[in-house]
């Protein structure tokens, strides 16, 4: 077995021509009007800002006592103020303060609060407990009242305000990143970084921080829109700026005073202040989205690029892996026995055990014919998931559809159920249930077969049930979809099927919920749910593949038990090639989209026709004992045992 | 995977000597005032030579993950003793020696996670080595670049983010890190666990292709028994934080001795189809017995009562 190399399908990757992650954002940034706008806004307040000396038709506080209050004029575009001051200009310099004062306060308030969070949150315990009480003591606090008294103590001015609003959002930033390295610092790179040997400090702020930046970025974007309101209001209220610092608040306060004798001049301070918070709002939203969008489209893409390399032309190690462990089982399939008869297992089993491509096709419950899936890519472009797969599944009968992950195992399991996601689409070929075409159906044909005709059961049973309802409710909602039921008859025909997948004292757990079932009665649970359509195609989806050893002997003996009594078809879908062989009465081997083969279970893993299934094969590590691969390992290793005691 | 096992001799001292070893976790009760503490590892004992590997097998909350994090001092000890090489390590307080970072390193079951999302990969090589003050800026780089070469990977890869690498790439990474230092014990939880089955049988053989060339010590820890054949000299079987058995590999998987091993022996999906229908009818046969002990105790408890 240790010589089975078969190179990792990502091993093959073409060499990293992957985009950096900040071109993808910005590329996706730019595909979002709304945060195309606000990076315009922004782009434009910051070049007023800038060039301010140079854009204004005056100074700021240069006065024109010829014409107060004069109104829109030649002179005066935006009118003038009290002392006949220049509206314009003033709206020009106070673009500049607005920046200064957002962007100061934010930084002040990152400054103070982020190394207090990440401190509160990486350490826990007693630093956390009493350090959140603090952080709610602040919050509590009006902030427009922390920044009067820190003005009230410290007197008026640019640096004052800007340290008065940081204190304000401050809380805000401690707040959040404690709750984000709360989460972070449970992560197994944050313990990989212990166990390397990194002092506390590299940890928290070298490995940890930088896991921040996205969430930072977001919420920077947010409050410098807010910064920009508290500075209205506090230089509206004359407790910001000095008088002869032009600020939008300041030009609102003078409005005000006087919006008797020229009331547009509240206009122009007024539409400056809510762009530029409206921008910074929507900028937050475009970098959230921009953000969270790289994670699933990023996964996505690299799940498509894995599809997308040329399928199924096996390597030189491959085949060579292949061969040696034909080798292997040369012996039990040397002698060219005809194939062999397995027991009956079940009572579809003597239908199955004819050959699989005869043509009554009214025989098979399910029947996938030519079915292919593409997937679209950003581009434009499409990459093709599955290749014209075929397969039958008949009464009775345990179909095993084998693969590695993006062997497209899954999507086709999807398709069947009508569930592919967006972007995911059957382009070719039919699948047909109990004779009914299912391509092509809409949303609507379909849900009437999904509960009744097919039934799905996941990896993940806690994921799959909801945690607010009960149990019973669950299964009640699902029988009364599908059956004419009174609330009470579905009580009890609930009941009924919690006992038939071997849930004990029905009755108690109907009322109970999904959180307190085990991994394995959550499961029984989900299977319970599945087959409350009474489906004719029961679909197990790695069904059992996060349970532990015994309790996945016990579903899948159920599995096996109410294929028996119930005689429904089932597709078995895992990438364990045991829980195959336990299992499956025949079995489909799936490698990058294509069926590589389809066999009964006891030929394909006596006679492997392809060599990709007999590399499979050669790489499974087994429990039980007659495996002749293991024999040099562990003769060597006892050899050496016991070479060492003979000479000790 | 011939000669992998040099220094199993039983003359030799023991790498790891775990003795009683003990874990409470602290449970905060339903007002989160009132702690209890549950112990998760009650006095398990366990040796690993130099050069050897040692299989920790258990199902989930048998305490065998504890283990592995009570070794690497991410987890407190209550009780017993950790010795490695002679020195305890159960009882060095909060801070732990730089050198025993050196020596005692780890590979997890998820590589995506345990590696950091926003740093180029070959930077959780180098950033160790810097730390253990190995090697200039120049030296560090080129020790990146032959451990990772070590295990499979280019110098192409040291450039590269987790998220644009493939599972077993990861897996191979977060080997490359354990080793750089030159440990002379890797704790694996559940190291292939989260892989395909071909990665998974690639990464088998380096990991013992690896101890071959460094003679470094492995505590496999693992659900399945299958890959504990595999890899494994000896194993120990968990159940509920002990040790129901534990002894050569061969010896324990062909010839268990306890009732536990049995049947978790007979829940493992065989290799084959052949014989399947007896071995569900023994696994019915089995549960029969359980739950008739089951019930039995319960009766008799009620009578007691």
């Amino acid at each position: 077995m240790s010589n089975a190399v078969i190179l990792d399908p990502a091993d093959r990757s073409p060499a990293g021509a992957q985009a950096r992650g900040v071109a993808q954002a910005w590329h996706r940034l730019r595909r979002q009007p709304s945060t195309l706008f606000a990076v315009v806004v922004v782009a434009v307040l910051v070049v007023v800002a800038v060039a301010a000396p140079l854009l204004a038709p005056y100074a700021p506080e240069a006065t024109d006592f010829d014409a107060p209050l004069s109104g829109p004029t030649a002179d005066h575009p935006l009118g003038t103020a009290d002392l006949g001051q220049d509206l314009l200009s003033q709206l020009i310099y106070g673009a500049r303060t607005a920046l200064v004062v957002a962007g100061g306060s934010v930084l002040v308030a990152m400054l103070i609060g982020v190394p207090i969070g990440l401190v509160l949150g990486y350490k826990g315990g007693w630093y956390d407990r009493i350090g959140s009480r603090g952080l709610d003591i602040a919050d509590a606090l009006p902030g427009l009242m922390v920044g009067f008294v820190v003005i009230a103590i410290l007197g008026r001015g640019m640096a004052v305000l800007v340290l008065a609003i940081g204190l304000v959002f401050c809380m805000n930033f401690a707040r959040m990143t404690r709750a984000i390295t709360l989460t972070e610092r449970k992560k197994l790179y944050v313990e990989s970084a212990h166990v390397s040997g990194l002092r506390e400090r590299q940890i928290v702020f070298g490995q940890v921080l930088p896991n921040l930046a996205g969430p930072l970025a977001v919420q920077a974007a947010v409050f410098l829109g807010s910064a920009i309101k508290v500075e209205a209001a506090l230089s509206f209220l004359g407790l910001g700026l000095g008088d002869d610092q032009p600020s939008w608040g300041g030009m609102l306060g003078v409005a005000a005073e006087h919006q008797a004798d020229q009331p547009l001049m509240a206009v122009a301070p007024g539409i400056a202040i809510l762009l530029t918070v409206l921008a910074f709002n929507l900028l937050g939203d475009g970098i959230n989205d921009a953000l969270s969008g790289r994670r699933t489209t990023g996964r996505r893409r690299t799940a498509l690029l894995g599809r997308q390399r040329p399928p199924a032309s096996p390597t030189l190690a491959e085949v060579r892996a292949a061969a040696s462990a034909a080798d292997g089982t040369a012996d039990v399939a040397a002698v060219d026995a005809p194939p062999v008869a397995t027991a009956p297992v079940g009572p579809g089993r003597a239908a199955a055990d004819g050959d699989a491509d005869d043509d009554r096709s009214d025989a098979a419950v399910l029947d996938v014919r030519d079915a292919t899936i593409v997937a679209d890519r950003p581009d434009g472009s499409t990459v093709t998931l599955v290749h014209g797969v075929s397969l039958r599944v008949r009464r009775g009968e345990i179909l095993g559809l084998l693969g590695e992950s993006g062997s497209g195992k899954s999507m086709l399991a999807k398709a069947v159920l009508g569930l592919l996601p967006p972007g995911v689409r059957l382009t070719g070929g039919s699948i047909r249930l109990n004779g009914t075409e299912l391509a092509g159906c809409s949303e609507r044909e379909l849900r009437a077969v999904r509960g009744t005709g097919l039934g799905v059961v996941l990896q993940n049973p806690q994921a799959n049930l909801s945690p607010v309802h009960t149990v019973g409710r669950q299964l009640v909602d699902v029988l009364r979809a599908h059956h004419p039921l009174s609330r009470r008859d579905a009580r009890a025909r609930a009941a009924e099927l919690l006992d038939l997948v071997g849930v004990n004292d029905v009755q108690r757990r109907l009322d109970q919920y999904p959180y307190q079932f085990s991994g394995g009665m959550a499961q029984r649970v989900a299977i319970a749910i599945a087959l409350a359509g009474e489906p004719d195609l029961l679909i197990l989806d790695e069904a059992t593949s996060a349970l532990d050893v015994t309790t996945q002997s016990q579903v899948l003996d159920l599995v096996l038990d109410l294929r028996d009594r119930l005689g429904m078809a089932i597709v078995n879908i895992t990438h364990d090639l045991g829980v195959a062989a336990e299992t499956c009465d025949r079995v489909a081997v799936l490698y990058r989209g294509e069926l590589v083969e389809v066999a009964d279970v006891v030929d394909l893993f006596d006679r492997p026709q392809q060599p990709y299934t007999a590399a499979l094969l050669a790489a499974h590590p087994t429990a039980d004992a007659d495996i002749d691969t293991h024999d040099t390992h562990h003769d060597s290793h006892h050899d050496s045992h016991h070479d060492a005691e003979v000479t000790a | 995977m011939t000669g992998t096992a040099t220094g199993t001799a039983q003359g030799d001292a023991p790498l790891l000597d775990v003795r009683d070893l003990r874990v409470d976790y602290d449970v905060a009760g339903a007002a989160g005032w009132r702690r209890r503490a549950l112990t998760v590892v009650k006095g398990i004992s366990f040796t690993i030579a130099p050069g050897e590997t040692y299989g920790l097998v258990g199902e989930s909350g048998s305490g065998k993950s504890t283990t592995g994090r009570a070794i690497l001092r991410l987890a407190d000890v209550s009780g017993g003793t950790i010795l490695v090489d002679g020195q305890d390590v159960a009882t060095l307080g909060r801070r732990t020696p730089l050198a025993y970072r050196r020596d005692v390193q780890a590979v997890y079951q998820d590589p995506a996670a345990s590696l950091n999302p926003r740093h180029r990969a070959g930077r959780a090589l180098t950033e160790t080595l810097a730390r253990h003050g190995l090697g200039d800026r120049d030296e560090r780089r080129r020790r990146a670049a032959e451990a990772f070469e070590q295990v499979g990977l280019t110098t192409e890869h040291l450039t590269r983010y987790p998220s644009q690498m493939s599972g077993g790439q990861l897996q191979r990474v977060a080997i490359a890190r354990a080793l750089v230092l030159g440990p002379r014990l890797v704790v694996c939880d559940e190291a292939v666990s989260a892989l395909d089955l071909s990665t998974q049988a690639q990464i088998l053989s380096l990991l013992t292709d690896l101890q071959s060339a460094s003679g470094v010590s492995y505590l496999f820890i693992t659900h399945d028994l299958g890959v504990v054949r595999h890899v494994a000299h000896r194993v120990g079987v968990l159940r509920g934080g002990e040790l129901v058995e534990q002894g050569e590999t061969r010896q324990v998987l062909d010839h268990p001795r306890h009732e536990y091993t049995r049947s978790l022996l007979a829940a493992s999906p065989a290799s084959h189809p052949e014989g399947r229908e007896e071995r569900r009818a023994e696994r019915a046969a089995r549960r029969a017995v359980t739950a008739r002990a089951a019930t039995a105790g319960a009766t008799t408890a009620q009578e007691a009562a």
